[in-house]
């Protein structure tokens, strides 16, 4: 009996590094590396604070080769990916990239994804790191038709059956990591890369999740505009994985004038909290199994398409939801104890209306991302957060573990509830 | 030629940036915690490796004074920006005093954690509970097998 639910199991397995481990390790210490999905990643090279305004005033560089690639390719590609995923395919042209869903049939979110058409029958699809095995796995399930894809007609197959390959490992074929290149001077950055004056203006020309192929210092690559700062100009560039080091190394030279630096997980998380973007397993699915509607993507879900696996879930979904994701701004002056995920947010009266999913200190200030009452914490309102027992003598003394909507707690911090993103 | 100066750069960065500097005359806990022992009185923080290893430090929960501590206790909770972790005391005894400028200047532990960013003085109650500590040469001997 095959399940509604997409269930996988990850392994555990000692991490690696990146491709541009070697890169990382002549800029930073050993120490400053720690495990994520898998890989070996710098948690920042100077420090999360520095290196988060680089990218606000001058440009950053993103190790983002841990990111999943996947190419879609043959007459069968988009045919499918209007069934896996929330977002009407038709809809994007080649150049365009597109965010969206991939769900199981109960409508659980199994990654969000950017979908990249680099012609009408070749797709790149880039996954998160930590999904990535996930993603895989389903694909082969939908191929083999081991996985249900509609809640009402069970025994429902896909009729498309693409070509499918790891575009970071594949043994053949054009192969492709991703760097990011984030921040208003990264046109710049980027231009005095390029020699040739057609593509320049190309890039120059971009729109916002827009692509375009070409060389930069005769490296193949394809450079979007797009990213996960919150910044309005940024790039990623997809490269060979064998190139990777050249470029990152030539970007940071020539860009060092420009104010770039190269930048580590630490300032990618808090740049992201600070504009509002979630993360999967926080503002999106995770143990609050937040919806794309709560999340504040609802516009992603396109339920005027015929069919996608997990439709009949997101039409309830989008029905009927009573939670939210927020965005609450806080003091973090230096001795202010840092908010952390799980913390209890409240209202005015003292009333647990939901819990921090993310946070991050941005200079002066705290920003948190949090689940909360889709009518509570609203722009402007007052909001308060308490603290979990960071310790266990704190605990003993009576601070709570855990806390539940509709608890009376008393603020340890109060700050304000923000737009949802970030006017950057 | 730029690309040789860039790596000098680096190298010279890595250098000063080398893995966990020990001082001598310290003895040190696995945990990463220092004490510097003078008479009865014993000087606690957090070693060099301990503080990189934190980035940022934001908040430090200090001990309340005359408070007792069996050696590995919670003393202290240090926060940086992505974690809180505990401080355990590396001796028995009761706290004599506790660095307060650590509450408007939390980084003074990265700044200079063997010396300003001191955390708090215990009179040590219990002598024994100072034999299990390293010396400088084992804490980095231990550091180098991380």
């Amino acid at each position: 009996m095959l399940s509604e639910e997409f269930i996988f199991e990850l392994s555990d397995v000692a991490p690696v590094g990146t491709v541009l481990y070697q890169e990382h390790l002549k800029l930073t210490d050993k120490s400053h590396m720690a495990p994520f999905a898998g890989y070996l990643m710098p948690l920042w090279y100077s420090s999360i604070g520095a290196e988060h305004s680089a990218v606000r005033q001058a440009a950053g560089l993103f190790d983002c080769t841990h990111m999943g690639v996947l190419e879609v390719a043959g007459v069968h590609a988009a045919g499918f990916l209007n069934s896996v995923t929330t977002s009407e395919i038709d809809d994007l042209s080649v150049g365009g990239a597109q965010y969206s869903y991939i769900l199981d049939a109960a409508g659980n979110v199994l990654d969000d994804i950017i979908v990249y058409r680099r012609a009408e029958d070749k797709f790149m699809v880039v996954v998160n790191a930590a999904n990535e095995l996930k993603i895989k796995a389903y694909f082969e399930g939908l191929q083999k038709n081991q996985v249900v894809v509609d809640t009402i007609e069970l025994d429902r197959k896909l009729k498309h059956k693409p070509a499918i390959r790891d575009m970071r490992k594949s043994a053949a074929g054009d192969c492709r990591v991703d760097i990011a290149l984030q921040g208003p001077r990264s046109q710049d950055v980027l231009s005095a890369l390029t020699e040739d004056e057609t593509l320049r203006e190309h890039i120059a020309n971009l729109k916002f999740f827009g692509f375009i192929e070409g060389r930069i210092r005769g490296i193949e690559c394809l450079i979007s505009r797009t990213g996960y700062t919150g910044q309005k100009m940024g790039f990623e560039l997809f490269v060979p994985p064998q190139k990777a080091p050249q470029l990152w190394e030539a970007m940071l030279q020539s860009g060092k004038s420009l104010g770039l630096v190269p930048c580590g997980l630490g300032a990618r998380d808090s740049l992201r909290i600070e504009a509002g973007l979630p993360l999967y397993g926080h503002e999106l699915a995770g143990r609050f199994r937040v919806s794309p509607f709560e999340a504040g993507y609802g516009w992603a879900v396109n339920l005027q398409k015929d069919f996608f696996i997990g439709k009949t879930a997101m039409e309830q979904a989008a029905k009927a939801y009573d939670m939210k994701i927020a965005r609450v701004e806080l003091p973090g002056t230096k001795g202010i104890r840092p908010v952390r995920s799980n913390d209890g947010v409240l209202d005015i009266s003292g009333e647990c209306i939901g819990w921090v999913s993310s946070c991050a200190k941005v200079d002066d200030k705290q920003f948190a991302l949090v689940y909360v009452n889709k009518d509570s914490a609203n722009e402007n309102n007052p909001v308060g957060v308490y603290y979990l027992a960071r310790s266990s003598s704190q605990a003993q003394q009576g601070r709570q573990q855990t806390v539940q909507k509709g608890q009376r707690l008393d603020a340890d911090i109060v700050g304000t509830a923000a737009s949802r993103f970030a006017k950057l | 030629m730029l690309t040789l100066w860039a790596r000098l750069q680096a190298d010279l960065q890595n250098y000063e940036r080398r893995k966990g500097m020990v001082v001598e005359g310290l003895l040190y806990t696995k945990e990463h915690e220092w004490a510097k022992v003078d008479g009865d009185i014993a000087t606690v923080g957090i070693t060099d490796y301990a503080q990189q290893m934190l980035g940022e430090i934001v908040f430090v929960e200090l001990p309340a004074l005359e408070k007792e501590f069996q050696s590995h206790d919670e003393i202290a909770v240090v926060e940086s920006s992505k974690a809180a972790s505990d401080v355990y005391s590396p001796v028995t005894g009761k706290i004599a005093e506790v660095n307060s400028v650590l509450q408007s200047e939390p980084e003074l532990i990265n700044r200079a954690c063997y010396t300003e960013g001191w955390i708090c003085k215990l009179q040590i109650t219990d002598n024994k509970s100072i034999e299990g500590l390293m010396d400088a040469k084992q804490y980095q001997k231990f550091l180098k097998g991380l």
